[in-house]
Parts: C-alpha cells; sequence; structure tokens
C-alpha cells in the first residue's frame, strides 16, 4: 500500500535543495515568490547559487547533507528540487530514508529527479510529485504551474489533453509511475528499479537522438517493464536529435512501433514534458487514464 | 539438531540450488571455459553481414580482399549494399541474413561488417539451435555488444570482440601500425593463436592479478541489456569496457548502473579501454577524470584495474576472445592480458 504525505496547508513551510546539477539564485527568485503568494514559506538550501565552479550545485557530500537535513527536518512538509540536470543516483544509495518514512512529505521535481521518484515508489513505497521545478515558474503561473499548486494542496486532478493519431483508445485503472526515460532505463536491474506490472506508465525525455529512443524502449521491453501495463502515456520528447543517417521515423512512431502489439491504451503527446507543458503527476497515486477518439484524460482516484 | 546447526548445513545447499536455477552454475565454475567454436584452416569459409548499420559493398572491399590473402572464402551477404535508412536492411532483412549464416554450416566465422545500431532489434527473433549445436565464430564491437552478450550468458559460447570491416584500411602502406596489427590480431585470434597483450601500466591502475573468463563490450550497451536475457553475469570474470561520443556525467551515470546492478562486485578483473568523450559544454564542466569516475565506484574491490587498453573505437582495437578465461596481470611497469585456454 502507497503512503500518501501529508498535503500542504497554508503556513507550511517549502525547502527548496540542488541535488543535481548547479542552479543560479536568479532563476529561483520567481518560485519563491509565487509559493509565498500562495501562503507558504520558504526555506532555500545552500547548494542553491552556491559557490560549486563544475557542473553540480555542490560536492555530494553537501548535496547530500542538505537534502537530509531537509528529508529530516519536521518543520519542512515538501522538498521541491530546484532543477535537476545530473547528479541523484551519485547520492542515493546514501541518503538515510529513516525519519521520512515514519514521516512522509512531498518530494518534487523531474527530470534527474526521476531517480528519487522510482526509489521512493519500488523501495519506500510513498507518493510524489513529477511537476515542473524552479526555473519554470519564470514563465509566468500557467495552468501547469497552478497544477503544481493544486496537486500539492490535495486537489483531485484530471488532466486532458486533445487527441493524437496514434493513440490506442481504452480506459485504464492503476497506479501511475514514470518519468524521463533516460533515467528510468539508467535504473533497471538496481534496487530504485520500478515494478510497472498493471500500472500506469508516463514517459518524457530531452535532446535524446531517435535510435537511442529505439534503444531505451527496446530496453524496456526486453527488461519485461511494458508487456503487463494498465495503460501507457507518452509525454513530450524535446530537442530530439538525428543521426546523419536519418532514422527514418518519428520519435511517436518509433514508439508506436513498439508498443502496437499490446492492447492497453496507450496515448501520445500528454502535456509531461520539458517543455512549458508538464502537469504536476502524483507518482504512486491511483489514477484513471481515459483514451477515446476525441479526448484524453487522466484522474486521479 | 540445533537450529543454528541446521541453518548452516542447509545453506550451501540452497546456495547451490539457486545457481542452478539461475543458469550460472556452469558459467561461474572458474575451472570451466565456455564452448569454443572450431579455430578456422586455410580454405574455410567468412560471412559477412549487417546486423546494424548499413554499410557499401565498395567499404566492405578492403576486408574482403584482405581476409583472401589471408587465405580464407568470403561469402557476402544479402544485407551487404542494403539499405533501410539507417539499417543495413530492414529487420527482416538482417535477420534472415544472419539466420543464414548461424544455419550454414559452411560458414566458419561471421563478421559483421559495421556497428551503429540495429542488433537489439533482432535478437529476440533468432533462433540459435543449429549455432548452439555448430557454433562458429561471431566477430565484431560497439553495437555487436550485444551478440557478443546473448550468446555468452545464454550458450556459453565464445565469440571475437575486434574491428570490422569498415576499419579495413583501403592502403596497407599508408595505414596506421597500431591499426594494420589490430586488423591481423582478427587472423590471430579466429586461427587458434593464443592471444597475449602485454602494455605500459598507467599511474592510475591498481595493481594485482586475476583469473576469469574474458567478458564485455560497450557500456552503454551493456547497460542497455541491463535485466534483459542478454544480461550479463560479470561474477568471477574479467570485464572490459569502452565507448564513445559520450559525456563524462553520462559515463559516470552508466558506472553506477553498473555497480547498483551489482556488476562491479565480484569481478576478477576491469579492463578499461578507449572512451572517446564529448567535451563538457561550457560552465558544465563535470570535474572528475575518466580514471576519477571508475575507481570511485570500486573502492571496495581489490581486483586488478588497468586503463587504457587497447579495445575501443580507436585505431588500436586489439581482438579479444570473449568467453574465454584470460588472466590480468597488472603491475607497476606493465599489464598483461593472457588467454589461459
Amino acid at each position: 500500500m502507497i503512503k500518501i504525505p501529508p498535503y500542504l496547508k497554508k503556513g507550511d513551510t517549502i525547502g527548496i535543495t540542488c541535488p543535481a546539477g548547479y542552479l543560479e539564485k536568479e532563476k529561483v527568485k520567481a518560485c519563491i515568490s509565487t509559493l509565498q503568494k500562495w501562503g507558504f514559506e520558504v526555506m532555500v538550501g545552500k547548494t542553491l547559487g552556491s559557490s560549486s565552479r563544475n557542473y553540480f550545485s555542490g560536492t555530494d557530500e553537501q548535496r547530500l547533507n542538505e537534502l537530509q537535513a531537509m528529508l529530516d527536518d519536521d518543520s519542512i512538509k515538501a522538498v521541491l528540487c530546484g532543477r535537476g540536470g545530473y547528479g541523484v543516483g551519485r547520492i542515493i544509495d546514501d541518503i538515510d530514508f529513516s525519519n521520512f518514512k515514519r514521516k512522509p512529505k512531498w518530494i518534487i521535481g523531474f527530470s534527474d529527479i526521476t531517480v528519487l521518484h522510482s526509489h521512493l515508489n519500488s523501495k519506500l513505497k510513498i507518493a510524489s510529485l513529477h511537476a515542473p521545478m524552479a526555473s519554470a515558474f519564470n514563465d509566468g503561473e500557467n495552468e501547469y504551474i497552478q497544477s503544481f499548486h493544486k496537486a500539492l494542496i490535495g486537489k483531485k486532478r484530471k488532466y486532458t489533453c486533445i487527441k493524437h493519431p496514434l493513440n490506442k483508445e481504452g480506459t485504464a485503472t492503476g497506479e501511475l509511475v514514470g518519468g524521463n526515460l533516460a533515467l528510468l532505463t539508467n535504473l533497471i536491474g538496481t534496487s530504485s528499479d520500478i515494478n510497472t506490472n498493471k500500472k500506469i506508465l508516463f514517459i518524457e525525455d530531452i535532446s535524446e537522438y531517435i535510435y537511442s529512443i529505439d534503444r531505451m524502449f527496446y530496453q524496456l521491453k526486453r527488461s519485461g517493464k511494458l508487456i503487463s501495463l494498465a495503460g501507457l502515456i507518452i509525454g513530450g520528447f524535446t530537442e530530439i536529435k538525428d543521426t546523419v543517417r536519418p532514422f527514418g521515423k518519428t520519435v511517436y512512431e518509433v514508439i508506436n512501433d513498439i508498443v502496437k502489439e499490446y492492447d492497453y491504451p496507450v496515448c501520445f503527446n500528454f502535456p509531461v514534458s520539458h517543455g512549458k507543458e508538464n502537469y504536476a503527476l502524483k507518482v504512486g497515486i491511483q489514477h484513471q487514464l481515459k483514451i477515446t477518439s476525441k479526448i484524453v484524460s487522466l484522474s486521479e482516484l | 539438531m540445533k537450529r543454528k546447526d541446521f541453518l548452516s548445513s542447509i545453506i550451501p545447499m540452497g546456495a547451490v540450488f539457486s545457481n542452478i536455477a539461475r543458469g550460472k552454475l556452469v558459467l561461474n565454475d572458474p575451472d570451466a571455459s565456455s564452448k569454443i567454436p572450431p579455430y578456422l584452416k586455410k580454405g574455410d569459409t567468412v560471412g559477412i553481414c549487417c546486423v546494424a548499420g548499413y554499410i557499401t559493398l565498395e567499404e566492405v572491399k578492403p576486408s574482403v580482399d584482405k581476409i583472401k590473402e589471408w587465405g580464407f572464402d568470403i561469402k557476402l551477404g544479402d544485407t551487404i549494399g542494403k539499405r533501410d535508412h539507417t539499417f543495413g536492411g530492414t529487420d527482416q532483412e538482417r535477420l534472415n541474413d544472419l539466420q543464414q549464416m548461424l544455419n550454414d554450416t559452411n560458414i566458419k566465422a561471421i563478421l559483421c561488417a559495421r556497428g551503429g545500431y540495429g542488433s537489439i532489434r533482432i535478437i529476440d527473433k533468432l533462433n540459435f539451435t543449429k549455432f548452439i549445436a555448430h557454433p562458429k565464430w561471431i566477430i565484431g564491437f560497439s553495437d555487436a555488444t550485444v551478440l557478443h552478450a546473448h550468446i555468452n550468458r545464454n550458450f556459453g559460447i565464445a565469440t571475437i570482440h575486434s574491428k570490422m570491416c569498415n576499419s579495413f584500411p583501403d592502403d596497407w602502406k599508408t595505414a596506421d601500425a597500431d591499426q594494420v596489427i589490430s586488423i591481423e590480431s582478427i587472423r590471430k585470434c579466429f586461427t587458434g593463436e593464443k592471444m597475449e597483450y602485454s602494455i605500459p601500466s598507467s599511474a592510475k591502475n591498481k595493481t594485482g592479478i586475476g583469473h576469469g573468463i574474458l567478458i564485455g563490450g560497450n557500456l552503454k550497451t551493456i547497460e542497455t541489456l541491463a535485466d534483459s536475457v542478454s544480461d550479463i553475469n560479470t561474477d568471477g570474470k574479467i570485464l572490459f569496457v569502452e565507448d564513445k561520443d559520450e559525456y563524462l556525467y553520462s559515463i559516470d551515470r552508466m558506472f553506477w548502473n553498473l555497480k547498483r546492478s551489482g556488476k562491479l562486485d565480484n569481478l576478477k578483473g576491469l579492463i578499461i579501454g578507449g572512451f572517446k568523450t564529448m567535451k563538457d559544454d561550457p560552465g558544465e564542466e563535470f570535474g572528475m577524470t575518466l580514471e576519477e569516475i571508475v575507481l570511485e565506484k570500486i573502492t571496495d574491490c581489490n581486483y586488478p584495474v588497468c586503463f587504457d587498453f587497447p579495445v575501443g573505437h580507436q585505431k588500436n582495437n586489439m581482438a579479444l576472445k570473449c568467453g574465454i578465461i584470460h588472466k590480468l596481470a597488472v603491475s607497476d611497469a606493465a599489464s598483461t592480458l593472457t588467454e589461459i585456454k
């Protein structure tokens, strides 16, 4: 049974930390003021705009210690990851989740944060929030940022999107899991690997070659992750690259070719992505995916 | 019987059973080498086909000429010169070509024309029944790591990790010496010479001696096989890895996959080949070298580690017999990889 962390109330504190790549302080201003406007207190970690001179927001130890402190501090009700990039996989096995397991809180982010979502889902059975991170707040309070707020305060969410010619119609009910394709495949064989059996899987990625996406979907298939899904949600694949000798298919055609043998419903171009279109999704919580000839809807149950 | 005694008496049995159930027992036995296909004699036929990316007839000519000069016949597969976008023919065409060559007992070795991408799209449709009954040498690297891994894990049949047709020079007189030696090593491998490579030691090496079945290939491809039927079991083995055109962060992430999936725990040795990395984007410097990335993952391990081994996407890419027991000896002066049997 999945544990759902307490939803946030006005006056609760959200901690912001960077467990992966470096993030300038400038880029977090809009995020902080929006969270405050919503009535939350914000605690900002030192990894944000740190003195780090390389790719990361701090050393492994600094990133680990800050995330650990925010997990252990009972006055912090949610931990928002400032940005993704790369780095959670380097510290995941050193995080002590014992206090967090007793007193769960919302962990928020996407992309590299998929490592945390997967680990929480597979090892700790605690729900988490796959949602826009700090920089996304710079685009203004659009519906995706609003979805972040509504999800966090416990409103049951229902998202809809327009049909796509490759969609496979049907209705599926199951626990929602997923995230970034490169990370989901990188975790295969490790203790953070997710079980997708009878679940609704959502996937997005950025800046990958088409052949590489093909290879990663073969990996999902060959490791048994696609055969017994309840449903599949294909999000945005942004900034896609192709080889000098073109692959000859679009990303969605590539994915469709691999999953068309299965009977479960599949939708394409769902608004979960590295682009602006990125609804807050509650990983670990039961959802219903309904795909008709007219519309796609994903409802929290 | 006391409970403690009872438990200790059943634990070894349980361990044996779980090994059998997972098909590991034979492969893990350090005294048991895998099945070795018959070595080639003059007049034997080498088949050439495309399992992944496409290649033209003209591009395979230097390899055809050279292998004929060595005294072997060549059988060119239908996929040579075929093209389906980036692939050397459609999945079905590549599958059929390789399947025919696996089944044709007149063909004693199959040389993959080039890598690229594509083996994983056909591996599960291949029928290896005839190949298991009549093993032959499968030769290639990079994307062909799928074949090495799958064959090692499932059939325990030795294969050759080496350069492919697209690396044979047009003009041997002006060719790079390392390239010539690398290509010569393919012939030595499949005609049954015992292989031994010795290189000067790198300062970052970890010294020591290890014996085990040699296994490995392209790092990204190995990661892609995790938890599939082709996934390698590295316990008790000497693992070699190489890759190209990856960012350091990506290499780091792949080594975490190896570590976190237990592939680095029980090695007998680790060989790091060429890693032509992509330059970090300005302001996004990763801050660690390849050597640091590797060594931090294995601080608890005592097996020898050798860097800069001549295997990879480079001129000096020596032919290695996967699936055969080797000795890796790393000293302060030199690193030597020797085929044992």
